[in-house]
């Protein structure tokens, strides 16, 4: 067994031409909250396609677990890797714990067992949102609709589970509440990897930050710390200034 | 209170309003009396007089309006469970069999069947249905995305490409097949016959118990691509496997029964009101229901006036008000 939950090696990928990743290697430790950082357009959401596997790749390797990932199946991929995609839309009022259910739907082909209703009431109460299992997804706010799909991907029972940019859209409130339950997960045995903008949230919540830059995970070295602000003008392209609150170095944009 | 009401007009109508359908019928209704009297009169030992009327009726009711009765609502539950399905698949509480084309291009196939007798009715039917919502899925979608008005638009276009070929082979055929084609494609229930049953009842019970089969699976379709992978399951299968039962049970009613359009559009909806979304429930709903509520259209639509009205007109007057009912009430985000 490796420490690494996901291992990404010399990973290239481009749609026709324009070249998407550049041999990006990185590697996500096991039960940690590790997050994702970087301007728009730098690679983020496609590396996160593609160790999800919602997108083929051809140059590299990637490893789930210790295990290449394109050499797994959807279904051997769904017990060890869950996804949550950026904002989701229904388009029919379903009910909440009939959504969470369908999380289920790798493992039982025509019908839900008993097992898996027992799972959907174990996530929906470790998200704490048993109060609106019977209400109609559609009628709930975006925090709640986030948990909701949070709690889909739980009970998949996954290793790993992936979060592209899970606090976007969401008050303050419902950014902390989220990442506070995503950080209970690791203490689990629960691998939590999630895309991000806000670096203060990140510093303030993750265990570990990575950041992309030009189409590949760039690393800050021992001497030059990701929250010293040179790093962090490299990455975004725009001047931080370091302030301690409480302790906790944060970062404000500008001077 | 609700819920005895629903599972009453859901599972308990179909058996009574199939009893009571076969004393509907132009030859008026005294069915049940004419039993009556023939039952009283056989007691008192006066068989021979009324036997011949009885027997009449008894010639009816096997051989018209049975066949007829249990034709419609085979046709009802598949056209409903269709409608059912695809809303599901495409995300979209807008489409059909009808609104995607499905019923056009079956019916350009049936009347090329009925024109010139190249293959069987049933299998140019399912060929030229699965060609159009091949036709409407790739105009509508383009990288895997498409908008509710996109597909609807594209439906459309279909619609009126196998419309148009379905008029060139009426106008290429002689009097007496054109008026067999015409009368058909308006959707005619008349022609209702053991022999039809025989043929349509097994493409449709195939597509009906498919359908069934997969209702779980479409709530996940119906919660759209991307989250399906992202929970393990690649929907590509699920979705051709439902398409494809959706267009057999379609093309084969077109077959039998010609367009009855708009059908599998409200019921859904209807269902969807008394149940719910979750297809585990509405889909069983949909073919009850939709077995039933086509044997009540069918009842109006043959002793409400002197002659038939064809029974995919009065859908039609049904539907499209309903269409328009849904497109206001959904604020659909037309982009």
């Amino acid at each position: 067994m490796t420490d690494a939950a996901i291992e990404v090696e010399n990973l290239s990928f481009g749609y026709g031409q324009t070249p998407i990743l550049e041999s990006v290697n990185v590697a996500f430790p096991s039960n940690r909250f590790s997050v994702l950082l970087g301007r728009n357009g730098s690679g983020k959401s496609t590396l996160f396609n593609i160790m999800a596997g919602l997108q083929k790749y051809k140059q590299g390797s990637v490893r789930l677990m210790g295990k290449e990932r394109s050499k797994m199946s959807f279904s051997d991929c769904a017990r060890v890797l869950g996804f949550l995609p950026q904002f989701h839309k229904s388009v029919f009022p379903f009910k909440v714990k009939d959504v969470v259910l369908t999380g289920r739907a790798a493992f039982s082909a025509f019908t839900p067992r008993k097992s898996d209703m027992t799972k959907v009431g174990q996530a929906i109460e470790e998200l704490g949102i048993s109060h609106l299992a019977d209400r109609p997804y559609t009628e709930l706010s975006g925090g709640e609709q986030q948990l909701v799909m949070i709690a889909r991907v739980l009970v998949q029972n996954p290793k790993i589970i992936l979060l592209d940019e899970p606090t976007n859209h969401l008050d303050v409130y419902y950014q902390t509440y989220v990442l506070d339950r995503l950080k209970k997960l690791t203490e689990n045995n629960l691998t939590v990897i999630a895309i991000m903008h806000d670096p203060n949230m990140a510093f303030l919540y993750a265990d570990h930050c990575y950041f992309m830059k030009d189409r590949t995970v760039v690393t800050p070295t021992e001497q030059f710390d990701y929250h010293a602000s040179t790093f962090l003008e490299y990455v975004y392209d725009v001047r931080f200034t370091t302030v301690m609150v409480n302790d906790k170095l944060m970062v404000v944009p500008g001077r | 209170m609700r819920k005895v009401l629903t599972g009453f007009l859901i599972y308990g109508l179909p058996i009574p309003l199939l009893l009571y359908s076969l004393t509907v019928g132009p030859s008026q209704g005294l069915v049940f009396a004419d039993y009556w009297d023939w039952g009283k009169a056989a007691l008192q030992g006066d068989i021979h007089e009324s036997s011949t009327k009885i027997y009449m009726l008894n010639n009816i009711i096997e051989n018209v309006r049975l066949p007829r009765v249990l034709l419609t609502f085979i046709i009802g539950a598949g056209l409903a469970a269709s409608g059912g399905a695809l809303q599901g698949i495409f995300r979209n509480p807008l489409v059909d069999p009808y609104v995607l084309g499905i019923s056009s291009g079956s019916a350009f196939g049936a009347a090329l069947a009925i024109a010139f007798p190249l293959l069987h009715i049933n299998v140019m039917a399912f060929v030229l249905g699965v060609a159009s919502v091949v036709m409407t899925y790739s105009f509508a979608f383009s990288n895997n995305k498409s908008s509710i008005v996109a597909v609807i638009l594209s439906g459309m276009i279909v619609s009126g490409i196998f419309t148009a070929s379905l008029t060139v082979v009426q106008y290429m055929s002689d009097p007496y097949k054109l008026q067999a084609i015409v009368q058909w494609t308006m959707g005619n229930l008349h022609h209702a016959s053991w022999d039809k049953i025989q043929t349509a009842a097994l493409p449709v019970g195939i597509g009906i118990v498919g359908m069934y089969l997969m209702r779980w699976r479409l709530n996940l379709l119906a919660l759209g691509e991307h989250e399906a992978k992202a929970v393990g399951v690649n929907p590509t299968a699920d979705k051709a496997t439902l398409v494809a039962l959706a267009t057999l049970t379609t093309s084969t009613s077109v077959a039998a029964a010609g367009v009855i359009s708009m059908y599998g559009l409200f019921i859904p909806h209807l269902t969807r009101m008394m149940v719910g979304p979750d297809n585990r429930k509405a889909m069983p709903a949909n073919i009850f229901f939709g077995g039933s509520f086509l044997v009540i259209i069918d009842n109006f639509s043959r002793s409400l006036m002197d002659f038939e009205i064809p029974i995919g007109i009065f859908t039609m007057l049904l539907g499209a008000p309903f269409f328009l009912f849904l497109m206001k009430k959904n604020k659909i985000n037309w982009v």
